[in-house]
């Protein structure tokens, strides 16, 4: 082969692969089940943005494709062919004027209106609920402050699924409790980063029932990409329906049943890092966890109810199993209130997934649980360890864990 | 054939090997000494062969290069310099931070000079030549370096001036300094003539800076978010607290940025009431919710006249190993009217375990309930 025909060949392979590239881009764009696309807004808060970027973007593309097409057409047509060197000027003030004021004007139309979307997200003088939301490796906890115009008249304390009103300027107070995390839901809103010792405000809000996908978006350690949230957002209605059952009191399983027994499992084996309200020791006194000893973060989440979120370990893993997860997410907007709301039942518990958690966390979600390799935390654990449970053990736990609703 | 510069470095380049080896077997292979120790061996592997690629600045042979390095040099001041900042370096380990940072830099500036100088005076056995070559690669060091230096006295002094101006009067200040700056900038770049006048401008400008910077730093910075509590001897109204832990404390610590930022909640005392304001929220709160082990600054400011503290009431915990309760809790220190201090909170029990938990001020009616979920 000769060289001219080879130097096609391998142009043509770098075009082909271009293309190839440039091709599967194109396609991502399409895909259909993409529940975090950003430009597909259920909001007012993610609206304001997509109203912005759909300004700004084409005024950027159409800048940044005239540059590189300029540059192109003169790197070509006045490549080196051997010809004189032109006379060489210097400056040219009609051209230097224009190409001063053009991107000015450009840039303080893009400027305005960016400052005042900036500003619109930043505000909070209408904020009608507040939640305080707090990351950690690799998981975000919710707590709800009382907020008795809201209908919340205790506090409720959840995680991985936020849950919020339709139609409610909902006020995130969110902070870290050990590395920067940050919160993103595309559907609502921007990112706002969760930094530790400090609370940064982000607002969201839902304009209609249903669950919008997220995902921690601040690089934040070994499971970072493990680290998702989902926001679930009911009607008015359900949405109270869901406080009174979050405000429920506790009910120990009735003696002689099989859940019974996993409480005696769970209070000798999870207790020391989980909270579940109300639970008592055989003495009757009250069992309060001690995350703070156990766990890096000092939090482990709060199991009072988690047979109220469909998924669990950050909103990584069913808590349903297919055919019921289906049926929430797919569900219409009007039904899909109802739907949330059942709950996993027994017909809908993914036990494969909660035993395979409850058998041995770590293997499904990377997370620092060697006890062997604890040195650098004094002694705690970043995420669940693997409690080494039989599966007689793990039999009872799920039965009384399904109690939780 | 190895010329000074050279033997210097390939020594270097040997000493920084062998030390390194012996690290790793010796102390730890994978310590940040090992690291630090390979980082010279290869550093100096660079240098040594550079200058020896070069022959050390063009000295075209051996013969040269002894004539050159036989030629007498200038008395130099910069080793004088360099014990000097080594000096200040170890006096500042001992007394303040300035003092040491102050040294660093002498013993850097002086030795970078010292080690130019060294090198050029030998670079050929023409003096014209090696004060062009030490003008060269020195010139690119210290110009951007000086003016570094300048540009940061500089900004500290007009710093100065902007925490000492009222929050008011800064962002006009600003203004009118920045228009001057652009304004004189535009004269020098349009009207060669004006030259000569902008430096008087430009001279008379830095000395106003100065003088204002000078004058506003002895005044000290704006009193508004100050803390100047005064030190109380222990009372029985302040029994809650026990005595105070320390005569002294930081009252710096509330003017960092962080600090504010991260401000949970602010507690006001006015009128002999009390009120919570959390971020966020638009208005007055009685009660403060805040996350299960994490830290949490709330703000206490006192605006009333006699002097308060905030207390945090944090439940009950037994006295060691023994069944007395004793109360847990934190209290700021005496805040004074118009001032204010922080105080961090980290609760890791929740409130109905332990609780309730509260904030006070004593000698104040009503309570700010904290809940902990
Ligand atoms: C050493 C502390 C510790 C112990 C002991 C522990 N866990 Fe966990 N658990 C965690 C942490 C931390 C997480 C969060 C992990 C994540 O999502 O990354 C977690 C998550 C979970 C979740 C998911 C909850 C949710 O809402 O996302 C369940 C369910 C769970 N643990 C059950 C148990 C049970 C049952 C036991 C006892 C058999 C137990 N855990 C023992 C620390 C612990
Ligand atoms: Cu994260």
């Amino acid at each position: 082969m000769d060289t001219v025909s080879h130097v096609k060949n391998s142009r043509r392979r770098i075009v082909a692969t271009l293309a190839g590239v440039a091709g599967t881009i194109a396609l991502a764009g399409c895909a259909q089940n993409a529940p975090q696309d950003t430009f597909v807004p259920k909001g007012d808060n993610a609206q304001k943005i997509d109203t912005l970027q759909k300004v700004v973007f084409p005024i950027a593309g159409l800048v940044g494709v005239l540059v590189v097409a300029l540059a192109i057409y003169i790197f070509i047509k006045f490549r080196d062919k051997g010809q004189d060197i032109p006379a060489q000027s210097h400056g040219k003030p009609t051209v230097e004027i224009i190409l001063t004021i053009v991107p000015a004007l450009i840039l303080t139309v893009v400027g305005v209106f960016t400052f005042r979307t900036i500003m619109d997200l930043a505000k909070t003088t209408d904020t009608q609920m507040v939640i305080n939301v707090t990351g950690q490796q690799w998981w975000w906890e919710y707590d709800y402050p009382a907020q008795t115009d809201q209908g919340i008249t205790q506090p409720i304390i959840t995680s991985g699924q936020l849950v919020i009103p339709v139609g409610t300027n909902v006020l995130l107070r969110e902070t870290s409790r050990d590395v920067i995390h940050s919160y993103w839901i595309p559907a609502l809103n921007g990112k706002k980063d969760a930094v530790p010792g400090r609370i940064h405000l982000l607002r969201l809000q839902a304009d209609k029932p249903g669950i919008y996908a997220g995902q921690c978006t601040e690089f934040c350690g070994l499971s970072h990409a493990n680290m998702r949230m989902e926001a679930i957002a009911l009607s008015k209605e359900d949405f109270a329906k869901w406080v009174a059952g979050q405000q429920k009191g506790y009910t120990s399983p009735d003696e002689g049943t099989k859940a019974k027994e996993g409480e005696t499992v769970f209070i000798n084996q999870c207790s020391r890092c989980h909270q579940v309200n109300g639970i008592k020791d055989a003495n009757g006194k009250a069992i309060i966890s001690a995350p703070d000893e156990n766990v890096y973060a000092g939090a482990a989440p709060n199991l009072s109810h988690l047979m109220s979120r469909t998924t669990f370990a950050g909103a990584m893993f069913d808590l349903v199993n297919q055919k019921c997860r289906d049926d929430v997410w797919k569900a219409k907007s009007d039904e899909f209130g109802a739907k949330y709301l059942t709950g996993v039942t027994t017909d809908c518990l993914n036990q494969k997934n909660l035993r395979a958690w409850l058998r041995n966390a770590p293997a499904m979600k990377p997370m620092y649980s060697d006890p062997t390799k604890l040195a650098k935390t004094g002694g705690k654990y970043r995420g669940m360890p693997n409690l080494g449970l039989s599966e007689d053990d793990i039999d009872k736990v799920v039965a009384y864990l399904s109690t939780l609703k | 054939m190895f010329t000074p510069g050279s033997k210097y470095f390939v020594g270097l380049t040997g000493l920084a090997l062998v030390s390194a080896v012996l690290y790793t077997f010796l102390v730890h292979p994978s310590d940040l000494g090992a690291f630090a120790l390979y980082g010279l061996f290869l550093n100096a592997a660079v240098i040594a062969g550079f200058s020896f690629f070069t022959r050390d600045g063009d000295v075209a042979t051996a013969e040269e290069a002894v004539e050159a390095n036989t030629e007498a040099t200038a008395p130099s001041f910069w080793p004088i310099v360099f014990a000097f900042g080594a000096a200040v370096t170890l006096l500042g380990l001992a007394t303040n931070q300035i003092v040491f940072v102050l040294g660093i830099g002498a013993l850097v500036g002086g030795g970078l000079e010292w080690t130019m100088q060294n090198w050029s005076d030998r670079a050929s056995s023409d003096p014209a030549f090696n004060k062009f070559v030490r003008h060269r690669a020195v010139g690119a060091l210290d110009y951007p370096g000086l003016a570094g230096v300048g540009l940061a006295v500089i900004a500290f002094l007009f710093s100065r001036v902007m925490l000492t101006v009222s929050k008011e009067e800064a962002p006009l200040i600003f203004i009118v300094v920045a228009a001057a700056v652009l304004v004189i900038g535009v004269l020098l770049a349009t009207k060669p003539a004006m030259r000569s006048k902008s430096v008087v401008i430009i001279v008379a400008g830095t000395l106003v800076l100065g003088a204002a910077g000078v004058v506003s730093g002895i005044s000290g910075e704006r009193t508004e978010l100050k803390v100047v509590a005064e030190e109380q001897p222990y009372t029985v109204a302040h029994r809650e607290c026990g005595a105070e832990a320390s005569a002294h404390y930081d009252n710096k610590a509330n003017n960092m940025v962080a600090l504010k930022s991260g401000v949970a909640a602010t507690i006001t005392v006015k009128d002999g009431k009390i009120s919570a304001q959390l971020i966020g929220i638009p208005k007055a709160m009685d009660t403060i919710t805040i996350p299960r082990s994490v830290a949490t600054v709330v703000l206490f400011r006192n605006l009333d006249s006699t002097e308060h503290r905030l207390v945090a009431n944090l439940g009950e915990a037994k006295v060691g190993t023994t069944d007395v309760m004793e109360k847990v809790g934190t209290c700021t220190q005496l805040t004074g009217k118009g001032q204010e201090q922080a105080m961090t909170v980290q609760v890791p029990k929740p409130s109905f375990a332990n609780g309730p938990y509260s904030f006070t001020v004593p000698g104040v009616t009503g309570e700010i309930k904290l809940v902990v979920p």
